[in-house]
């Protein structure tokens, strides 16, 4: 049966259509509940919130904008920006970059290519879990196996993770090694260029460097934009390692305070959740702004090739 | 019309009348047993053990109560309290509380937890010293039941002593001039093996209200205003920043490291500092996890000034948002004031604040529990110390992220101090 026959078909018979759509409806009801129940009335209740003065325990009492105006002159919360946007402006290109050079090496025919995929892809799926954390706090102590490591080649160490000036970075290197998630991507991406593009670049006499930035590079423009919008997402959104590698108290000094962390502490440490609720409102406002910008920029480096 | 009216009043009346069956209840001790099968929830935070042990203790105040069913659940430190607060607020919240320190002003002061003289018939407090009760007690309310007590001690690893030739100090005469001198003593004769000391303060609020208390000043007041003078916050910084500098106590990261790693995996229990600071109960589980000879001392200079304070480990309270008061109030007399009860339990929540029931435990306890006891009961007390006032619940991670500061050099003593204390009194202020 051609497609057009198909069509003709289903808008000759309605009842059919109809039929499917109230199954449709009942099997997306769950989701709908869902989307309801446990995200968009959390959502609403959350901005509601945002212009009390909530503690849990009594009732929230208006105070219309005394929140925000609060976070001009919040210390912690500054700080607790400045932590985060480090981390996600540092691993984030830096977790990609890696992703992609990998996932070259990879498409170049390696032998055992699955094996290797699923070994990079295994942090990924281990990266933001408890038990990494705990295992990172280990690796990167003072007696950890990372200090073992450098004394064999005759390196002192030091406390990775109880030093405010590298405690921050053991955090930056924890995402960036969950790398085989956009790889996986990345590859997938690179698979769907068509070989005859190489075969024309080698047949012009384009060496491979020029291949790559002629030919593969502009072609995965849009799955690199797709992984920078989801990676940036996920980094501002980090919350289990700096929790854990902490004790949630973002320390040492405040160097791995991250937002969510500190939103976190507001909330519940200090039942303050009247303006942790503001607190998720400007990270949402954040992430808004951060993918707004990707977005506009992409038309400007994204190549659509179709 | 008529027929009308005479329905309208009816109604009315019919509204009215649950609301002056309510007033008939609704007053003072008037709290009662119900005959009817009745189910609470109980919850506590903690570990393995002391879930089998109270689930116990459960079963056997449900063989003396058969028509009472207790529904006990339980969580770790963090999670606890996120629940507490969120179920709160739910107005779900549990019958039987756990309750710590730290948050009883929280909770008590916005109207949570039930004053315990109302159900006075039930939970029977008249063996407990009036002292020990006034830990549990906000503008005059008994809002909780101390379970067990405990006291800020010295702990010090006799064995380290020994292994570097260091003479014990006699914790009758020493003063802090004393310990820091030790404190470096060992670090010199371990050839840096290991440092005599871990801080002596700046992690918890124990330690700072001991040191306020010798410099005759106090963290809180009596109605719960922050009283800390920045001077004295700022001298016991410059006291381990003076250790740290003569090796005498380890270094900030290392501190930081022992301090992440928990009782039995920090510096004490692992052997790399011979003094520290604990919670008298805390010996059960450093003995356990250092293997070694430790000892609990009276903190430096508390022979003479008796500045230390008991601190009751936790407590018992009953949430006002319960159906079943008395059922809650009996089941904390049965866990407070029940031989059956202690014997199950024994120290496993602290010395029983109890007096007849840590004399009941006394008879067979493990070499730790006999350490704390001993200890607690010669150490030198003075009055108990103001509750935590709402807003102070996160007073510990404060102190701890300050005393980073300092320690790692970001900031010096005195501005530390200050910005300590606006911080602190701000939190207070907003929770008031």
């Amino acid at each position: 049966m051609s497609a057009t026959a198909e069509l003709r078909n289903l808008g000759g018979r309605g009842s059919t259509a109809k039929r499917q759509n109230k199954a449709a409806f009942w099997f997306l009801l769950p989701w709908f509940l869902g989307l309801f129940a446990i995200t968009l009335g959390p959502m609403a209740a959350s901005l509601a919130l945002s212009f009390t003065d909530y503690n849990l325990l009594q009732p929230a009492e208006f105070n219309g904008l005394e929140n925000f105006t609060r976070m001009l002159g919040d210390e912690r919360l500054h700080q607790s920006l400045g932590v985060t946007f480090t981390y996600v402006l540092v691993s984030v290109p830096v977790q990609l970059g890696l992703a992609l050079g990998l996932a070259i090496l990879l498409d170049r025919g390696v032998r055992g290519l699955a094996f290797y995929r699923s070994m990079f892809y295994l942090p990924s799926l281990l990266g933001a879990s408890v038990a990494i954390a705990v295992l990172w706090r280990m690796v990167f102590g003072a007696d950890g196996l990372f200090n073992d490591g450098l004394a064999l080649f005759g390196i002192e160490g030091r406390g990775w993770i109880s030093e405010p000036e590298t405690a921050l970075g053991t955090l930056i290197t924890l995402n960036v090694w969950t790398f085989g998630s956009p790889m996986v991507i990345f590859l997938a991406g690179l698979r769907q260029i068509p070989r005859m593009y190489y075969e024309a670049a080698s047949v012009d006499g384009a060496s491979r460097w020029r291949q790559f930035a002629s030919v593969t590079l502009p072609l995965l423009t849009p799955i690199i934009f797709f992984n920078l919008v989801l990676q940036i997402i996920h980094a501002f959104q980090s919350f289990t390692q700096a929790f854990i590698v902490s004790g949630g108290t973002g320390g040492p000094a405040d160097s791995t305070l991250f937002y969510t962390l500190y939103l976190y502490q507001r909330g519940f440490g200090n039942f303050d959740m009247g303006y942790a609720s503001a607190l998720a409102w400007l990270l949402l406002l954040i992430v808004g702004a951060f993918t707004a910008i990707n977005f506009w920029a992409s038309k400007y480096w994204v190549f659509y090739n179709d | 019309m008529q027929r009308r009216l005479i329905f309208k009043g009816l109604g009315a009346s019919a509204v009215a009348l649950p609301g002056l069956a309510a007033c008939g209840t609704g007053g003072g001790g008037d709290v009662e047993l119900s005959d009817e099968p009745v189910t609470i929830r109980m919850t506590w935070w903690g570990a393995d053990t002391r879930a089998e042990l109270t689930d116990q203790a459960i079963a056997a105040f449900q063989k003396e109560h058969p028509n009472i069913t207790v529904k006990g659940e339980f969580k770790d430190w963090a999670g606890y309290w996120d629940a507490l607060a969120t179920t709160t607020a739910a107005n779900d919240s549990p019958d039987v509380i756990q309750m710590d320190e730290l948050y009883l002003a929280s909770y008590g002061d916005r109207g949570t937890l039930l004053d315990l003289a109302d159900t006075s018939d039930f939970l029977d407090t008249s063996g407990f010293e009036a002292a020990t009760l006034e830990t549990g007690q906000i503008d005059g309310a008994q809002y909780a039941i101390p379970i067990g007590a405990g006291m800020l001690a010295s702990v010090v690893n006799a064995d380290l002593f020994a292994q570097y030739g260091v003479e014990l100090p006699d914790d009758t005469t020493w003063t802090w001039d004393d310990y820091a001198a030790i404190a470096n003593e060992l670090t010199e004769k371990s050839g840096g093996a290991i440092n005599g000391s871990g801080l002596t303060g700046g992690t918890d609020a124990g330690s700072i209200r001991y040191w306020a208390r010798l410099h005759g000043n106090e963290l809180y007041g009596e109605n719960g205003d922050v009283t800390l003078d920045p001077a004295v916050l700022a001298s016991l910084w410059e006291y381990n920043l003076g250790l740290a500098e003569s090796g005498g106590i380890e270094s900030a990261a290392q501190s930081v490291e022992s301090q992440s790693a928990g009782i039995e995996g920090g510096s004490l229990a692992t052997g790399k500092i011979a003094m520290g600071f604990g919670y008298n109960t805390q010996i059960t589980p450093l003995l356990a996890a250092s293997g070694a000879d430790l000892r609990l001392l009276q903190l430096p200079g508390n022979a003479e000034a008796a500045a230390n304070f008991i601190k009751p480990s936790m407590y018992w309270a009953v949430s006002s948002q319960s159906e079943h008061p008395a059922e809650a109030a009996t089941l904390i007399d049965f866990l407070v004031n029940h031989e059956a009860a202690a014997d199950i339990l024994g120290t496993e929540r602290g010395i029983p604040a109890n007096p007849a029931m840590r004399e009941h435990v006394a008879a067979d306890l493990d070499e730790g529990g006999r350490l704390a006891v001993d200890y607690i009961e010669s150490a030198a007390a003075g009055p108990a110390v103001v509750v935590t006032p709402p807003g102070g619940s996160g007073f510990d991670p404060m102190i701890q992220r300050y005393t980073q500061e300092v320690m790692f050099g970001e900031r010096t003593p005195q501005e530390a101090a200050e910005a300590f204390i606006d911080e602190l009194k701000s939190e207070i202020d907003a929770a008031a």
